[in-house]
């Protein structure tokens, strides 16, 4: 064993087929958050909602789906529903037939029901204030929700929907186990033909960690432009506040934290 | 098939067995984590720069980077990764539980580490001053007043890391662990019956993280006497 316990060649080698890999990562990811934010709104709304018979079934699949490991939702999909009949003879056996919609499948139940909290959570983060006022100028129900509530809720959950889509794009290495050739599956496949034990997982590695920050810098941005009239007032009011300011926080480490947890991006960060 | 033939309660037998091997694990896991989470949190907190920079890549990498391929990391290297450290003159056998439970270790120690992180920051800057003051030794310090209080802060943090090394345990079974999960795809696949088994494994990490959410609402209750509740 060198020092160096990546074979570069071979990494270099493995490149084009890592590529491949990825391209099934970002399908999944992509289809999955894209049928989770529009399935998760009604889930969240029936969740809510005072009539049991909406609450209820929606309370039984929430706690189903968000407290069952991810590999066996997998296991689930692709080896139970082969065993309903009318599933295997009817239409839709396109669908459950092909490894890689059961893998979008299993995914999406869960992360909706993820997402069931994210939404929930930053719905009842809305002054309730707000939605008396614009009752009191007279918008319907159905205007507050769209015009006041959900815009705002937004804002408010996109640090929590953040975490949730770093989590669940380093979870669809799941995927690979039913046959969906991810990176993960690739960088398994390399291994056994060569029986390099660090190569392919420290380049599939390398993959995801550029996903997952390329993500943080996404939202980042977002969350920038979403709130881009917080900034500018703060610009425009600082130099007038004659407030007493905020104890300095002690050490440099705090202050790298707070600014990190507050979403706040440091100046002269490049991103 | 028949729920009732002595195969089935075999079955059911070797499900209990995996259930055993999964919450030894888990327990195992979640224990080394707590303890290597706190230890590094307490001593990232140093301004060393060296610290710093080993614990921003740490950080980084491991909040980057999928479980599932830190366990076969050190599945398939773990045994070269011991040799290089030890000398060749000896090997090394790593079994899928050890691999695993290191994996689930190094990659969680970071989310507690954090938690840590967060929990101190949150404590008053007098708690460490009073200390000083009243010439109460650092370790003395740390063990009877900083980290009561840094459990308290944390607690609902390291219950979600708790469900979710949880329901990460079952991925060791893809580096050949024999746990709930393995087998239960071994019943289904020799049974035909997915469902039973499928939804059996399902509801046993169901209720355990429902029962461990009633014992983690205790906890809290338990360490938040003396603290007086905000009047809402």
């Amino acid at each position: 064993m060198s020092a160096l316990p990546i074979d570069l060649a071979l990494a270099w080698d493995s490149l084009p087929a890592m590529f491949r890999g990825l391209t099934t990562t970002l399908l999944v990811t992509v289809l999955v958050l894209a049928f989770g934010l529009v399935l998760s709104i009604p889930l969240t709304l029936a969740r809510i909602s005072p009539r049991r018979i909406f609450a209820w079934p929606a309370l039984l699949f929430i706690v189903f789906f968000r407290g069952a490991p991810l590999l066996l939702l997998l296991y689930f999909v692709y080896y139970g529903f082969g065993q309903i009949p009318a599933l295997r003879d009817g239409p839709l056996w396109i669908i459950f037939g092909s490894s890689f919609a059961c893998a979008v499948i299993g995914l999406t139940l869960n992360h909706m029901s993820y997402m069931v909290e994210v939404v929930r959570g930053s719905l009842e983060a809305v002054p309730a204030g707000l939605t008396e006022a614009s009752e009191a100028l007279g918008l319907t129900p159905r205007e507050t929700f769209t015009w006041i509530r959900l815009p705002l809720a937004m804002r408010y959950g996109l640090k929590a929907y953040q975490n949730e889509v770093v989590m669940f794009t380093k979870g669809t290495a799941v995927v690979s186990v039913i046959t969906v050739v991810d990176l993960t599956a690739v960088a398994n496949e390399i291994f056994e033909l060569t029986y390099d034990p660090f190569t392919p997982m420290l380049t599939a590695a390398a993959f995801y960690w550029v996903l997952v920050n390329l993500i943080r810098v996404v939202f980042r941005a977002l969350e920038r432009y979403l709130n881009r009239h917080l900034t500018a007032h703060e610009d425009r009011s600082k130099p007038a506040n004659s407030l007493p300011q905020p104890t300095p926080v002690p050490s440099s480490i705090a202050r790298w934290k707070a600014s990190r947890s507050l979403g706040v991006p440091a100046k002269g960060q490049a991103l | 098939m028949n729920l009732f033939t002595p195969q089935f309660g075999g079955y059911i037998y070797q499900m209990a067995q995996g259930a055993l091997v999964t919450l030894e694990l888990f327990v195992w896991s979640f224990i080394l984590t707590l303890i290597a989470g706190t230890a590094i949190g307490i001593i990232t907190l140093s301004r060393n720069p060296v610290i710093q920079l080993v614990w921003r890549v740490y950080s980084s990498i491991i909040m980057g980077v999928p479980s599932l391929l830190v366990i076969f990391l050190l599945y398939y290297g773990g045994s070269a990764m011991l040799t290089a450290v030890f000398g060749a003159s000896r090997s090394f056998d790593v079994t899928p539980f050890g691999a695993g439970m290191a994996a689930l270790t190094i990659v969680y120690a970071a989310y507690v580490a954090e938690l840590v992180h967060g929990a101190a920051k949150n404590l008053p800057r007098g708690q460490f001053e009073a200390c000083s003051a009243l010439a109460v030794k650092p370790t003395a310090a740390w063990r009877h007043v900083i980290l009561p209080q840094l459990a308290r802060l944390a607690l609902p943090g390291l219950v979600n890391i708790w469900i979710i090394v949880l329901k990460d345990t079952p991925l060791v079974s893809l580096a050949g662990l024999n746990d709930l999960v393995a087998v239960s795809k071994i019943a289904a696949g020799a049974t035909k019956e997915p469902f039973i088994f499928f939804i059996a494994a399902c509801l046993f990490f169901i209720l355990f993280s429902a029962l461990t959410s009633q014992l983690a609402a205790r906890l809290e209750v338990r360490l938040n006497r003396g603290i007086a509740k905000a009047k809402a």
